[in-house]
């Protein structure tokens, strides 16, 4: 089983998941209610500074970003045909900017901590008898566990397209893509039961 | 151990897994073979309390496994891919994990995740990612996540699928030098040549319950 998180010793690895968590919450305010595009512009720059301060191969870091960017580009495209084109550009901006310091704080956290973060943060919704904390600190750990699986998993359905001399199409990838992915949460589920890790939840 | 089925049986819909079986289980190691789709790991999931019998009952040290909500905690399953068993990335991490949620305090559990690398001399995959380590460390890894809960049996499901020769020994040797009552279920039958009890498992129905050699020497008469 992959991980997102990057061994290292940077600033960010160093500040307190908490911290990390909190930041993230807040600068995802500040570009919502923002449409300052200079203001946007020097957060973003500030996101790649956070992103590049992580020590991240830029090969990684390339084939990390690539989907997501590809993804915020077009959905500044559409914004762009529809809105007016500084609408269209502040959409670039806050989008990117978020995703490049979620990534960052990804890469800096592991997923341990961020269940317990997740879990202690979420408790005192538990004494009021909202959710159970201790799951919803392993669902957030079992989303971050499953994306570089899910990643790893069309790259290897990928492959065997190519194998077999077959072009690659959504088509045909996500169904087995999805299956697969399905049986690996099954298979996921039955280690969590066996375990006994939601046993012990009170 | 002691494991008791008692006209317990399991089925998929119309299909049965496991026709009902009776039978008592005390000794330290058990074996399980037979073809694929045998019914033997639907056998060693029922045994966990993964799989609740739909007809009979199980009852493992004294419990019904029908009135567990999740799996029997003195029954510890190592699965056939130890990979989907190991939840959190790094081996420390996915040891300490199991352990949460039991009233422990933080040192409490970072002493007993040392404890249990320790008893196999793996210390040094503790700081290791899961997806790095060879198919043996990871069955070393995946055993010692379960372990560190304390049960008395453990279910190993094909633990030397796949493995290379080198691993399948420190598998093999790691197996033979547990403490805990242990059901391994396996195509190995090296693995269980010298286990002092057999089932054999075909097409749903127990067809051998013998010491190794005789249950070996059967399975063999029926995969010709």
């Amino acid at each position: 089983m992959q991980s997102l998180y990057l061994e290292g010793n940077s600033a960010l690895h160093r500040l307190s998941p908490r911290a990390k968590i909190f930041s993230l919450f807040l600068l995802g305010l500040v570009l919502f209610i923002s449409n300052n595009i200079p203001l946007l512009a020097v957060v973003m720059l500030l996101t790649v500074l956070a992103y590049r301060s992580v020590g991240m191969p830029k090969k990684e870091s390339a084939a990390r970003l690539k989907p997501i960017l590809l993804t915020i580009a077009f959905v500044a495209l559409v914004t762009f045909i529809v809105n007016p084109w500084h609408q269209a550009l502040a959409t670039l901006l806050r989008l990117t900017a978020l995703m490049l310091f979620a990534a960052a704080v990804t890469a800096t956290t592991t997923i341990a901590q961020f269940m317990d973060e997740i879990t202690t943060l979420v408790r005192p919704l538990e004494r009021i008898g909202w959710v159970k904390a201790t799951d919803v600190g392993l669902a957030v750990g079992l989303v971050l566990r499953f994306v570089p699986e899910i990643i790893a998993r069309y790259h290897a359905i990928s492959e065997a397209h190519a194998a077999r001399g077959l072009k690659v199409r959504p088509t045909t990838i996500l169904t087995p893509l999805i299956i697969l992915t399905l049986r690996d949460a099954d298979n996921v589920a039955a280690a969590i039961d066996a375990r006994g890790i939601r046993r012990h939840v009170s | 151990m002691n494991i008791r089925f008692e006209s317990a049986g399991a089925s998929f819909g119309a299909r049965v897994a496991v026709e009902p079986l009776t039978l008592s289980l005390t000794e330290n190691r058990l074996g399980v073979i037979g073809l694929n789709g045998s019914g033997k790991t639907t056998f060693a999931r029922m045994v966990n309390g993964l799989m609740k019998p739909t007809t009979g009952k199980v009852i493992v040290n004294g419990r019904d496994t029908r009135d567990e909500k999740t799996a029997l905690a003195e029954v510890g399953f190592i699965f056939q891919s130890p990979q989907n068993q190991i939840i959190l990335p790094i081996v420390r991490d996915d040891i300490a994990f199991g352990l949460n949620g039991r009233g422990l305090t933080k040192a409490e559990i970072e002493k007993k995740v040392e404890l249990v690398l320790a008893r196999f001399n793996a210390e040094e995959l503790a700081p290791r990612r899961a997806h790095e380590l060879s198919g043996g460390e990871l069955q070393i890894a995946a055993l010692c996540s379960v372990l560190a809960t304390g049960p008395d049996i453990l279910i190993l499901d094909e633990p030397t699928n796949q493995l290379d020769l080198r691993n399948r020994a420190l598998v093999q040797k790691t197996i033979d030098g547990l403490e805990e009552n242990v059901v391994v279920i396996t195509h190995d039958l090296e693995l269980i040549s010298g286990f002092e009890r057999v089932l054999l498992f075909h097409e749903g129905k127990l067809a051998a319950d013998a010491p190794a050699a005789e249950a070996i020497a059967h399975y063999r008469e029926l995969a010709a």
